[in-house]
């Protein structure tokens, strides 16, 4: 009997992590992902890394360590980057082990204030989400001046998701409020497919004018666009930043509920559309849920991938919009993009397609900007220096703009070229199009 | 544990940040890349100047703690592993490069810069630092240094020592002493740079280096040999170095490798061939065109069922990184696994690997062979369980009759990993008994309170 509920309870304990103990054990401590690892080229430290991480991981299962505050930091210090997989000899995916060992950690201890409230409470509800931030803008344009450009230094809630960063200002109307549930194609134009759009809530609250462009975009190129009042957050600092699978659940279900039906779904950020697809391999609890995942996951397409490889669109649809003409641009691959689905080559063609631009691809461009939501809230110190390492390779390019497709990165860079005072613009790979 | 009056007065000496002490940090420095050694520390150092290494191990040397020095931590034979506990002094945040002297053909490193990050800093300088241990993208300086460490260039260029103008070293007692200089010839007195030299952080930490360099070589060509049989290949090598070209690098791999590698980075090997042999050549255009066009007739001769030399950059690119990857992806093969760094005289090649295929049909044993051939340096990696205890046992056994044979071949037990923990118990089969005493007396001489990575090279026996 106590045998077996000290087995129940250890089984329980690990629940998570044991569906990822193949990779758990096939790193081989070679440490190559120092190399790669951009927290740990900052920190020079083996906690920070693949293999470390791995280890105390490992020692964890044997008993030699356990749920504590320590490990709990240990785990949020990755950026979840995929670099270290990407270029492992033996391919293991610490990452997914590192996720799962949150959610563990999570089960164990909970999840810490402030952040509990709005990872459980604030993320899962779209309205009162939308509500709480709306309050902040509205405090933001009474008690603040008006920083430069769209920037603001937003206080209370947001302030606790920056710690002080430069952030976006809340858009006047969020993208819900003004976009219809069905967009059609104008009279003239032949409706090819159907489409979901999944805002997310940056595109929702913050850009809401290239949610527009983006509906507009596909209309007129003949898709029909879906959005669903009923969509919410994709999760990712939920399951995959603060590991609390119970809510990604929540979100994910909902999410799912609300594409019923729809052939596919098309987001316009990198990090939207892999956690999309990771319902699956995290959250799959049951049988029943693990098919509903993947066939949701399977819909799920990163507007670049959709125009270049569904809709094939060629290349003179690509027009310049007018502020972007004669402009040089570089392109910041997304983790969540180049190595989480392996998007690199879409966004260049659609680029390098635009007449009156110029190209200049920048060194490193998929090197991690060092945002990932949750990690640049607990270290914003050290997420600004693997920034920085971002910005100056950005700026030996001499581009006018940087274009990238995921809203963190997109903060991130927003961020980084404010504090070092550099002009260079950062952009939304749709904004490019007219 | 170590008192927190220690603990404090290493805060004092290196900062708050640099002062390891949790359980989960200190299970970070617990290993290396061995399968079989783990051990706590009890603490974790940081260092970022000489000064505060000084200071770390004055402070031990007082109170008898142990040091084991560490670098990036990818030692194939224990010795970074804590295996005393006390403090380990992990180099890894002093890594600048302090000169790159064109004219002068050296550069001046701080020791815990990674190699990868070295060679990326000298090839834009059109500079090169040929000693390559497969683990480039994470050993560090000062971990090559202390372990005299190789790599396939080694067969045209040498290894670590030959590029060693000159250390700072930190004594046991805290005393910086440079030995060496930045001169490619110095004949004052004993060579003690070459002591410090494959120490394996017994005598004195390394803080910075001074390595001789040489131009990058502006031709490369990579060829790729098969063949039906591992004996036949090494014959092929043999006959390759005799005739008076000495390529690069020198490479070979068994079926097991091969296939290891179309498993994990498919670079178009037939997975049925028995042998490969990995070549390149370096130097002007037309040095690299005619000893390829050598090379490749004299393996046509020697048997070679394919001889393919590769196109383009991108290409050979993809074969040395293959190459890099499989010995990393041989521990992921078995649960243990036991490698090895045997070397012998290049005439003894073929004799030396026919008695390894016996030795692994003998036991039962799977023991792939990868190796930097053309140095006579190979890599039998046994796979074993160490859990199981039966075939474990075996796996010793196997290892014992490797060594025995390699010995036997006027060779040595380990050409380029050390001896740290994994081969202590060989020692005394090979080198001779004054030898070691010698060793155990210059070691007595530098750090008489034992507190420099002990337990390592030689088994305690009470008179250390
Ligand atoms: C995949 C893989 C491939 C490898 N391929 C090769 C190869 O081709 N050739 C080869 O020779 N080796 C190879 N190795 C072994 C290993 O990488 C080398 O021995 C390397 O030189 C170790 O460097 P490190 O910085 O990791 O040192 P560590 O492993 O940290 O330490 C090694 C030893 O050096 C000592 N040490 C480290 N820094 C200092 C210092 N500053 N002062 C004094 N002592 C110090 C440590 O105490 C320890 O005894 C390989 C290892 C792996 C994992
Ligand atoms: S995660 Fe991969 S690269 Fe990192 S130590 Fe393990 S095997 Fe090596
Ligand atoms: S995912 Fe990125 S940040 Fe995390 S351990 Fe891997 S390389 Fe480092």
């Amino acid at each position: 009997m106590v045998q077996h509920s000290v087995l129940a309870k250890a089984e329980v304990e690990f629940e998570e992590i044991r569906k990822f103990e193949a990779d758990l054990e096939l790193c081989t401590r070679c440490g190559f992902c120092t190399f790669w690892c951009p927290v740990y080229r900052e920190e020079r430290v083996e906690s920070a890394v693949a293999r470390g991480k791995n280890m105390m991981i490992r020692s964890l299962l044997a008993g030699n360590l356990g749920y504590s505050q320590e490990f709990a930091d240990r785990l949020s210090k990755c950026t979840l980057c995929m670099a270290c997989a990407a270029n492992c000899p033996v391919s293991v995916h610490i990452p997914d082990v590192i996720v799962a060992a949150r959610a563990d950690t999570v089960k164990a201890r909970g999840i810490g204030f402030p952040y509990s409230i709005i990872y459980h409470w604030l993320l899962p509800h779209r309205r009162l989400f939308g509500n709480v931030v709306r309050l902040v803008s509205f405090l933001q344009g009474i008690f603040l001046p008006k920083s430069e450009g769209t920037i603001r230094h937003l206080p209370l809630f947001l302030s606790a998701l920056g710690r002080g960063r430069n952030i976006p200002q809340i858009a006047p109307k969020f993208l819900r409020q003004i976009l219809p549930v069905v967009n059609r194609p104008p009279t003239g134009v032949a409706t090819k497919l159907r489409v979901g759009y999944f805002t997310g809530c940056m595109t929702d609250f913050v850009f809401s004018e290239l949610g527009k462009h983006v509906v507009n975009f596909l209309t007129r190129n003949g898709v029909e666009v879906v959005v669903p009042k009923e969509q919410g957050c994709c999760g990712a600092a939920v399951f995959l930043g603060a590991g609390d699978f119970e809510t990604g659940r929540r979100l994910a279900d909902s999410n799912l509920k609300a594409f019923e039906g729809i052939d596919y779904v098309i987001t316009d950020c990198a990090t939207c559309t892999s956690s999309l697809k990771d319902y699956v391999r995290f959250l799959a609890d049951t049988p029943e849920r693990k098919e509903a995942y993947a066939k949701f996951g399977n819909k799920v397409k990163d507007i670049s991938e959709f125009l270049v490889d569904i809709l094939k669109l060629p290349a003179s649809i690509y027009q310049v919009a007018p502020e972007v003409r004669g402009k040089k641009i570089t392109w910041h691959d997304p983790c969540h993009l180049s190595r989480h689905l392996e998007i690199k080559d879409q966004p260049r063609q659609i680029i390098k397609s635009i007449p009156g631009v110029e190209y200049i691809e920048m060194p490193d461009a998929d090197s991690c900007c060092g945002m990932a939501g949750t990690f640049s809230i607990y270290y914003y110190e050290l997420s600004k220096k693997i920034a920085d390492k971002k910005i100056k390779a950005i700026f030996s390019t001499g581009a006018d703009i940087v274009v990238s497709s995921c809203h963190g990165c997109e903060l991130q860079l927003i961020d980084g070229m404010l504090r070092n005072k550099m002009p260079v613009k950062v952009m939304h790979l749709m904004e490019l199009l007219r | 544990m170590l008192p927190s009056e220690t603990i404090t007065q290493l805060k004092r000496i290196i900062g708050k940040e640099g002062v390891l002490t949790t359980k989960e940090d200190l299970n970070a420095y617990s290993y290396d890349a061995t399968s079989v050694w783990t051990h706590m520390p009890e603490a974790v150092v940081l260092p970022t100047t000489t000064e505060q290494v000084a200071g770390v191990l004055k402070l031990a040397n007082e109170k008898m703690i142990p040091v084991t020095p560490r670098g990036g931590g990818t030692s194939l034979s224990g010795g970074p592993i804590p295996i005393k506990g006390g403090i380990v002094l992990c180099t890894t945040r002093m890594n600048k490069i302090l000169e790159i002297n064109k004219d002068n053909l050296s550069a001046t490193v701080e020791t815990g810069l990674v190699l990868q990050d070295f060679n990326n800093a000298l090839s834009k300088e059109g500079l090169f630092y040929p000693p390559d241990p497969q683990s480039f993208l994470s050993c560090t300086l000062g971990g090559m240094v202390a372990e005299n460490a190789g790599g396939p260039h080694c067969v045209k260029y040498g290894v670590t020592k030959q590029y060693v103008l000159g250390l700072k070293v930190v004594l046991a007692s805290g005393y910086v002493m440079k030995v060496g200089s930045k001169t490619v010839k110095n004949r004052t007195g004993y060579e003690l740079v070459s002591l410090f030299t494959g120490s394996e952080g017994t005598l004195g930490v390394i803080t910075e280096i001074t390595l001789r360099l040489l131009p990058l070589p502006p031709a490369r060509k990579t060829i790729v040999v098969i063949f039906d049989d591992m004996v036949v290949a090494a014959a092929a090598v043999t006959n390759i170095l005799s005739s008076g070209v000495i390529p690069a690098k020198l490479e070979i791999a068994d079926n097991f490798l091969i296939r290891r590698i179309e498993e994990i980075m498919p670079v178009g090997l037939p997975v049925e061939a028995k042998a490969l042999l990995l070549i390149q050549t370096d130097g002007s255009p037309a040095t690299v065109e005619a000893d390829s066009k050598q090379i490749s007739s004299i393996l046509k001769r020697s048997g070679a069922k394919e001889v393919r030399v590769a196109k383009d950059e991108a290409e050979a690119d993809g074969y040395w990184n293959s190459r890099k990857a499989a010995q990393a992806a041989i521990y992921s093969t078995a649960p243990s696994v036991m490698v090895e760094d045997v070397t012998v005289p290049r005439d003894k090649l073929v004799e030396f690997i026919q008695k390894i295929e016996e030795i692994s049909q003998k036991y039962g044993l799977v023991i792939p062979i990868l190796g930097h051939i053309g140095d006579g340096n190979l890599h039998p990696n046994i796979l074993t369980d160490i859990k199981d205890k039966e075939n474990f046992a075996k796996a010793k056994e196997a290892m014992a009759e490797i060594f025995d044979t390699a010995l036997t071949l006027g060779g040595v037990i380990s050409g380029e990993h050390g001896i740290g923990l994994d081969k202590k118990p060989f020692l005394k089969k090979a080198a001779d008994p004054l030898a070691i005493e010698i060793m155990k007396g210059i070691k007595r001489i530098l750090d008489p309170n034992n507190i420099l990575n002990p337990g390592k090279i030689w088994e305690e026996d009470g008179t250390t």
